[in-house]
């Protein structure tokens, strides 16, 4: 250190220091800055819990202005979407939305979950090459296509068959708006959900399983009904609850089918239907007041059913996971 | 024994084929309503057109009939042709599917290129190929009407009567304002939710400590995923709109506040798509650049992203085609009224808000709906084919 007054250290080597430590700044900037990105992105799902919650309950605790207070048992029970003799009212019931909604998209996984799976074990056991690569391309093809056009096509084409069909049975239908054509258009969407899924779990399953089932003699379809799909149930399960919970927040599509129906439970297959969301599309044209703020409302139990949904089915699964067949 | 195993085998494999010719009828259906109600109207002219059509009322200048206007020899024989007026018609069908008289050929000297608007009568209006014609009056003679047709309309222009106004129209029909609004959403949210996406994923990815607060992170940002449009529609008009509204930008739902709410759908997607190729590139590379002295954020910006490209590539394509299919929360933010002139800071409909509106009203318009689909169709399949051909490169790149 004594030295270093005699013989000057080349100039170049205090600018790597300095060089360095601009990047060692560089670094931790770039980094807190990465970082608050970040805690931008996590922080909408809050803002969404924040603020559609207390819009959403806004109708309970205040009077409306004058026209008093939603009640929230009523909310959660009732059988009529503002009922009473005026439009002058908060009797608005959602109860009957909430059995509408269940149903619905019970219904229509009796379709698409059969249906679903069994394209899937057709896609990754039983079709030729060619054609489980044809299949495969048919349910990414229907994946893609967006809500509305699954709602237009329902409306343009199976509104009129329902209708000819209702006809035919003898019952009325109000030009096809129905829960039948809720149940199809919902289960024609949550197919490509259900059928991506089951393919990569039944994929999965362990080839030793397969080959001990053959080694004792059972065919190859035995095997793939018996042995294969058994032991992908916990993932096939896991895609019936995906579609689930988009079939319940699915809007656009249905309210084009739904018929808007003002007062229930409807299980009519024929008979006009309303879902908690078809309910939320309603009237867009006003933009204040309860009956604007009673959307969030609607929201918030929208949400409350989706997680309720999921946690029941979660809970299911994981007790016919544990049965081995 | 086996006989009747083979049988149930054979049921059981039936029952697989089943299955998958009904996914296939599904789309098989779709595909077929779409391209028989829609591919008919599918034209250029319907993507520069207008939706609202404009109405004008005009009166000749000069009363006398054209006297070089003969009906030209190679005019089609579908064209009913008046002399008088130099003015071809046919009976045509407009894009929501009522039955119009469309002007299929002008004569050049036709004295009906130089008309003026009755309600002002120094500003001149012509009419053009195309125009729908609604009602001709005549000061000696009864009115001619669309619903009588256009051989009824040309009689009533060849009995020598003396035109008192013309009342016509544009073809209106068009989605160029739901086309530019489409394009502008997509710019705006790719201009936003891109940048954010990926600073999130490469700060996920590349950066933070593995504990507790990431993970928890991870579980909120994903928590998104779950979350239906519908709820995102609530979110931007209660957080979105009146954001833009203090900022002063808008005064209502807009297509600022639309960006915004599909920035905030998007970004699940684009952060799980960026993640995962950046997953795909291999330690050593980073590990490479690190011993040759570069630090972090060298590593990252020079050596990670540019390899991600692919991948990043992918999340755009994802995130163009939810961009054009997204209804229901653009529905709330954006409002549902179709719109010509689009501005940014005003409320206008996307091309799938535009066939919500048209299939809600009374009645519904199913063939210019099925036109829209078809163009969306079209649009996603292309950018399917490109997240295919990108993950492909992605695999060959990283091997």
């Amino acid at each position: 250190m004594h030295t270093q007054t005699d013989t000057p250290l080349p100039t170049k080597l205090p600018n790597i220091k300095a060089s360095s430590k601009n990047r060692r700044i560089q670094d931790t900037l770039i980094k807190g800055l990465l970082l608050a990105i970040a805690l931008l992105s996590a922080s909408f799902i809050i803002l969404i819990a924040v603020f559609v919650t207390t819009r959403g309950i806004i109708p309970f605790i205040t009077d409306n202005n004058q026209l008093g207070r939603v009640d929230v048992v009523g909310f959660l029970t009732g059988r009529v979407w503002l009922g009473g003799a005026t439009f002058i009212s908060t009797a608005y019931g959602a109860g009957y939305l909430i059995v509408n909604t269940l149903y619905v998209v019970f219904l229509s996984l009796l379709v698409s979950f059969p249906v679903g799976v069994l394209t899937a074990l057709f896609i990754a056991k039983i079709a030729p090459a060619a054609l489980s690569h044809a299949m495969r391309t048919i349910v990414e093809l229907l994946a893609s296509i967006p809500s509305i056009v699954y709602g237009l096509v329902a409306a343009g084409v199976f509104l009129p068959w329902i209708h000819s069909l209702a006809r035919a049975m003898g019952t009325q239908s109000s030009g096809g708006n129905s829960t039948f054509a809720v149940v199809i258009v919902l289960a024609m969407m949550s197919l490509p959900t259900i059928t991506a899924v089951s393919e990569v779990a039944i994929r999965s399953v362990d080839k030793n399983l397969e080959h001990a089932s053959l080694a004792l003699g059972a065919s190859p379809t035995q095997t793939h009904f018996k042995v294969v799909l058994a032991a992908a149930k916990s993932g096939i399960f896991a895609g019936a609850i995906l579609a689930v919970g988009r079939a319940l927040g699915e809007a656009t599509a249905v309210s084009l089918v739904a018929g808007s129906s003002r007062s229930g439970p409807n299980l009519g297959l024929f008979d006009i239907t309303a879902t908690i969301t078809s309910t939320m599309l309603e009237g867009m044209k006003e933009t204040s007041g309860i009956d604007y703020d009673i959307r969030f409302s609607l929201g918030v139990l929208l949400m409350a059913v989706i997680l309720i949904t999921n946690f029941l089915l979660n809970f299911i699964k994981r007790k016919v996971g544990k049965i081995h067949v | 024994m086996y006989k009747k195993r083979n049988m149930l085998d054979g049921l059981a494999k039936g029952f697989t084929y089943l299955g998958a010719l009904t996914a296939t009828f599904f789309l098989g259906i779709i595909l077929y309503f779409i391209m028989a109600n829609g591919l008919g109207r599918f034209n250029l002219a319907l993507l520069t057109s207008d939706y609202h059509a404009q109405y004008f009322n005009g009166r000749p200048l000069r009363f006398e009939a054209c006297e070089t206007c003969e009906r030209p020899d190679d005019l089609s024989d579908d064209i009913l042709y008046a002399p008088q007026y130099g003015l071809g018609l046919s009976d045509t069908r407009d894009r929501g599917g009522n039955t119009v008289i469309q002007v299929t050929y002008m004569h050049p000297d036709s004295p009906l290129h130089n008309l003026v608007n009755t309600n002002n009568l120094n500003q001149p209006v012509t009419i053009a190929i195309d125009t729908v014609i609604t009602r001709i009056s005549y000061t000696d003679h009864p009115t001619s009407l669309t619903r009588r047709g256009a051989a009824s309309m040309i009689s009533d222009l060849e009995s020598g009567a003396t035109i008192y106004e013309v009342s016509f129209s544009t073809v209106g029909g068009g989605i160029r304002g739901s086309l530019i609004t489409t394009l502008i959403l997509i710019g705006l949210t790719l201009a936003m939710v891109m940048p954010l996406g990926i600073a999130t994923a490469i700060y996920l990815c590349e950066l933070a400590p593995i504990n507790r607060v990431t993970s928890t992170l991870r579980s909120l940002i994903e928590t998104l995923t779950g979350v239906p449009s519908i709820i995102y529609g609530l979110l931007g008009i209660s957080v979105f709109v009146p954001l833009t509204i203090r900022l002063n930008l808008t005064r209502g739902p807009s297509l600022i506040a639309g960006a915004m709410t599909l920035t905030v759908i998007l970004l699940p997607v684009v952060i799980r798509t960026t993640e995962e190729a950046l997953k795909t590139i291999p330690k050593d590379y980073r590990l490479a650049s690190l011993a040759l002295g570069a630090n972090t954020t060298q590593t990252v910006g020079k050596v990670v992203l540019p390899n991600a490209i692919p991948g990043i590539m992918t999340a755009v394509f994802l995130a163009i085609g939810r961009i054009i299919g997204e209804s229901a929360a653009l529905i709330f933010v954006l409002g549902t009224a179709v719109k010509d002139q689009v501005r940014i800071q005003e409320n206008s409909t996307s091309l799938a808000v535009h066939i919500w509106s048209m299939m809600t009203d009374e009645p519904a318009n199913i063939e210019l709906s099925s036109t829209i689909a078809l163009l969306i169709l079209i649009v996603v399949l292309i950018l399917n084919i490109g997240v295919k051909l990108t993950v492909h490169q992605l695999k060959r790149k990283t091997g």
